[in-house]
């Protein structure tokens, strides 16, 4: 088990340092030079070269990379071309938002996905079954800044249930801050809800079709029972690998979402610093999610071990 | 357990939706576009730092309701040397910084050098201030090289403006800016808000300036990138003013019961600026073809889709406007490819492709540029279609060998010489010898009429020579909430006589 553990924090660390190099030439790939933008469209070349030598921009690339990386192995990401903070700093205020609208519109899609799931696994072939398939298509088919945008208009602007956008302003408390996750918690977990129905159908029609579940009825059990306490849990593997990766896919790719309903989380940063070329942020943020990503993997391995005691690391 | 997580998830349903939203009260809630690159307005030209800016610091000058320049922390207006040559500014007593400290000359001064040494504007006629020289607590004098007129204007503008700092925080870079202004900078969260409170130490500017009745306690700036969600903010009454709208929701803005849209009428021109340094547009002929083939009135309906919002009008300035005149306007939309085939002819066009740089940040500018390809193509133009992100276009203009023209857009700007691509510094380097000649003149002219009659000359040649080419007039849509009053619609709007009714 230790030996694992440490394969895989080894595994964790080549792959993290992969990012970091990839992050690094890929945004300065991309054309567009920060210091033109922070400076607006009447600056002149010369005031650009400056910005440019004062914010490191002039060194060979070399030389910015291996500063970079000497930086990151110190947990210095740099600091925002923009914003003139830390990265960490910028990227522990956007934390907030995202991890809860991930969390929220997990809780949203399973609450959804694994009742409907379950029951249409059960009723195999059923007007229910279809019903789930289709409308699981559906929810999967439709973008997110459509079904953002529908919920926004009706919800929000014309029957005001809804805040339609923001995080709640100035010295907004923890409940309002969490009011204005709801429309996109919801709007983030249909879309996310199919994968996870689906999973969870297909996982729990191979479990009932097994053995031990004829067994476990001949014994009289009810159906509540064999369902729920035989099924169910032996199904619990391939379920928890699609929410756990359901969950590094919410937090990483709540772009989307956080765009339309003007979240300041960690996907409407990344946004603004492409479009403002915020090199350190975008790179801190592209680490950032890598290791969430296989952090969350990890976890989900660990999980198989509670899950189900045959398996062995 | 996945029944636990649904019981979980229902209940953290139910406690986030039982949680009311707080308004908070005499608070001007504005939607921008984006937050501002800095709070130093000398550094950035970008219109969003103007707006938020211009709340917190103050120039020596601003412009009143018909755009003439009137004192704001000068007392009045400069006395002049017959020769053109210094400007004597008095200034206001009893003026205070939001630090508590008095605003004296030492102060103008030194903000006033900083603004020659760091602000585009300001080196912009660095060459021409010979000295600035404080005359006593309350004077300042600036004497030039040469005649300047544009200088007042330069000085009143808000966007690279020569705001006053106090003497002791001028550096190179200023994160913590104060300023003299009706509302304090108190806190700011990027991407989230920048939240400005009434200055209670504010002393008013005379009568010309208007006043500023900091009528709410609190301004709050919310960047917010996406224009749908602007208006739906707008529509749901979370927003007391939006920035620039799309004009696609003019309708359902007037429809609305909270809200109601603001015209800005006519709010500025899109511009095809000119490469006049390398390529295909430095000959004359190809210029001229470009000029005649393109159908304005096309790329208008395309660009805007509805006469509200735009005015096929080649004057470079609008009806009401003290600089508008007509010369040369015989050559505005011409829309004629058979002409402009004869000019390519001329020129012994060679089917080198005419590289259009364009980005789809704004719409507007792609829709244009597309009728425009249409039109060059039907005259014989290989026409290049380079569209980009405004990342890349803003660094590719910099570069002379990337592109023949660009579109870029202007407010009607209240000093013609504000127009940077009027000067052969410019990155479009027009630097035709007539149009030096007459541009100097302009420049060092101070007679208000006799200005006005070189300018006609100015946009003539401008005409004449295709130094830039104007597509025609639009107006900017903003919105505003329905109990609103006391704002002023302005590319740069201002909210300290903002009041919301009950």
């Amino acid at each position: 088990m230790s030996r694992y553990l440490l394969r895989r924090l080894i595994g964790m660390v080549v792959v993290i340092f992969l990012v970091l190099t990839i992050a690094f030439v890929l945004v300065r790939l991309a054309p567009g030079d920060p210091a033109s933008l922070l400076l607006g469209p009447d600056a002149t070349p010369d005031e650009v070269v400056a910005l440019r030598r004062r914010l490191g921009l002039d060194q060979p690339i070399l030389v910015q990379y291996a500063t970079f990386v000497g930086n990151a192995l110190q947990g210095n990401l740099g600091e925002s071309l923009f914003f003139n903070q830390p990265v960490t700093q910028v990227l522990a205020s956007r934390a907030e938002p995202t991890a809860f609208l991930a969390l929220f519109s997990l809780l949203v899609a399973l609450v959804i996905a694994t009742p409907i799931g379950i029951w249409a696994a059960y009723r195999r072939g059923s007007v229910l079954d279809q019903g789930s398939i289709t409308t699981a298509m559906l929810a999967a088919s439709v973008p997110s800044f459509l079904t953002g945008l529908i919920f926004q208009r009706y919800l929000a602007t014309d029957l005001g249930w809804f805040p339609a956008s923001g995080y709640g302003g100035a010295g907004a408390g923890f409940g309002t801050r969490m009011w204005h996750l709801v429309l996109p918690s919801i709007t983030l977990g249909i879309t996310n809800s199919a994968l996870i129905l689906r999973f969870t159908r297909a996982s729990m029609l191979d479990i009932l079709g097994e053995d031990y579940v004829r067994t476990a009825r001949a014994k009289g059990m009810t159906e509540r029972r064999v369902v729920l306490r035989h099924a169910l849990k032996n199904a619990g593997i391939p379920i928890i690998t699609v929410i756990g990766l359901t969950f590094a896919l919410l937090v990483s790719g709540a772009v989307v979402t956080e765009r339309v309903f003007n979240l300041p989380g960690m996907g409407n940063l990344v946004v603004n610093a492409v479009l403002r070329r915020d090199y350190p942020v975008i790179q801190g943020t592209l680490i950032v999610v890598a290791g969430l990503y296989v952090l969350v993997n990890l976890l989900t391995d660990l999980l198989y071990l509670v899950v189900d005691k045959r398996v062995k690391y | 357990m996945t029944f636990r997580a649904v019981c979980l998830a229902g209940s953290a349903v139910l406690a986030f939706a039982a949680a009311a939203p707080v308004a908070a009260q005499g608070t001007v809630e504005v939607a921008i576009v984006g937050d501002p690159d800095t709070f130093d307005p000398m550094m950035s030209t970008k219109d969003v730092v103007s707006i938020v800016t211009q709340h917190f610091m103050e120039t020596l000058y601003t412009f009143d309701d018909n755009w003439a320049v009137v004192p704001l922390l000068a007392a009045d207006m400069p006395t002049i040397s017959e020769d053109g040559l210094t400007y004597t500014i008095p200034l206001r007593k009893g003026v205070s910084f939001q630090d508590g400290s008095a605003m004296d000359s030492a102060d103008v001064l030194a903000s006033l050098q900083r603004w020659e040494k760091v602000a585009s504007r300001g080196q912009g006629i660095a060459d021409k201030i010979d000295s600035i020289k404080a005359g006593g607590p309350n004077e300042i004098t600036i004497t030039l090289n040469e005649p300047y007129s544009p200088l007042l204007s330069l000085l009143a503008f808000s966007n690279s403006a020569a705001v006053i700092y106090p003497e002791e925080i001028i550096a190179d870079t200023i994160d913590k800016p104060i300023g003299t202004g009706p509302y304090k900078l108190q806190a700011y969260e990027p991407d989230q808000y920048t939240q400005l409170v009434r200055f209670d130490g504010y002393t008013q500017p005379g009568e010309a300036a208007g006043k500023r009745q900091q009528i709410p306690d609190e301004i709050r700036f919310v960047p917010v990138p996406d224009t749908s969600t602007r208006v739906e903010g707008l529509l749901s009454g979370q927003f007391d003013y939006a920035d620039s709208l799309s004009t696609e929701a003019y309708d359902r803005i007037a429809k609305s019961e909270v809200a109601e849209p603001v015209l800005l009428e006519p709010f500025g021109w899109p511009i095809f600026a000119v490469n006049h340094k390398k390529g295909l547009m430095t000959d004359l002929n190809i210029r001229r073809a470009v000029q005649a083939a393109l159908p304005f009135d096309d790329m208008l309906f395309a660009a805007f889709g509805d006469e509200k919002f735009f005015q096929t009008d080649g004057a470079f300035y609008p009806e009401g406007w003290t600089w508008r005149n007509d010369a040369g306007t015989e050559l505005y939309n011409i829309n004629d490819q058979e002409k402009a085939a004869a000019y390519l002819k001329e020129a012994g066009y060679d089917g080198t492709p005419l590289r259009i740089l364009t980005s789809r940040q704004y719409e507007f500018h792609y829709q244009m540029a597309e009728v425009a390809r249409m039109a060059l193509e039907m005259a014989g133009f290989t026409v290049q279609m380079d569209v980009v992100d405004w990342a890349t276009l803003a660094q590719n203009r910099d570069n002379p060998d990337l592109w023949d023209m660009y579109i870029t857009h202007s407010p009607f700007l209240p000093e013609p010489a504000l127009t940077s691509s009027f000067f052969a510094t410019a990155r479009e380097g027009w630097n035709n010898p007539k149009k030096n000649e007459i541009l100097d003149r302009f420049t060092r002219e101070t007679d208000p009429e006799k200005r006005k009659a070189i300018y006609a000359e100015l946009q003539k040649v401008a005409y004449e020579d295709v130094g830039l080419i104007k597509v025609g007039n639009f107006n900017a849509l903003q919105g505003k909430a329905k109990n609103l009053s006391g704002v002023r619609p302005s590319p740069w709007p201002a909210f300290w006589n903002a009041s919301t009714a009950e």
